[in-house]
């Protein structure tokens, strides 16, 4: 059983790690919202997704990017909204952090 | 694929627009939603009294010409919309109130919608946060 992961809030204000550490080896995370601001070069929560295991996939929604002028690094794909959806289909469960 | 859709956030927040381009998205993609279903203050994206400043996106008036286009299943949680003073006409006239806001094709009904979408879709899909 694998599950896609949506996260909104932003690292800074809600703790990452205590999500991360409930990722399953196969599951898969999507950052949207203030969640994208995770990726800010140099900052602990990017430490924090780059020490997850190569098999968690990570994906950022690209407008939620733009908005907040940020780049996503190698590791984490970038989708759109047919993007967003065709993710919720591979993976068996979608689990929202609201 | 079947999606269930449910929006916890108010009309303002940035997650009441994702989960508006997520659901256009999933009808794009040749997908079916089997029922939207607003929560907690998501239940204002059904408020038609609900006046947006002209310079922002009206999503409750976006969510509407969604729902009528396509004749989606959309229900607001009854105990969620009361609380927030978010009345149909049924429910104000059992109050005794005079304010009347969601009116078709929004309905009124329990959290078992939710628990009874969750079963039927393939996937369900939650929106809140920030």
């Amino acid at each position: 059983m694998t599950t896609l992961h949506l996260l909104s809030r932003s690292p800074f204000g809600t703790p990452l790690d205590s999500t991360l550490r409930l990722l399953g080896v196969r599951d898969g995370l999507l950052l949207c919202g203030d969640a994208c601001h995770a990726l800010q070069p140099g900052s602990a929560p990017l430490q924090l997704l780059e020490h997850l295991p190569d098999s968690v996939a990570l994906h950022a929604l690209a407008e939620d990017l733009e908005a907040r002028n940020l780049m996503a690094p190698e590791r984490v794909r970038v989708v759109d909204y047919p993007g967003f959806v065709e993710l919720c289909t591979r993976y068996d469960k979608v689990n929202g952090w609201l | 694929m079947k999606f269930a859709i449910a929006l916890f956030s108010p009309p303002h927040a940035p997650s009441s627009r994702r989960a508006l381009r997520f659901a256009e998205a999933v009808l794009a993609g040749g997908h079916e939603i089997n029922r939207l279903f607003f929560y907690r203050d998501g239940v204002y994206n059904a408020a038609d009294s609900i006046v947006t400043p002209q310079d922002e996106s009206d999503l409750p008036a976006q969510w509407r010409a969604f729902v009528e286009r396509h004749a989606l299943d959309a229900v607001v949680c009854v105990a969620a919309a009361l609380r927030r003073g978010v009345l149909d006409s049924r429910e104000a006239q059992r109050y005794g109130r005079v304010a009347v806001v969601p009116t078709p094709p929004w309905e009124l009904s329990g959290l078992g919608q939710l628990h009874e979408a969750a079963q039927s879709a393939d996937r369900l899909v939650c929106f809140g946060g920030d």
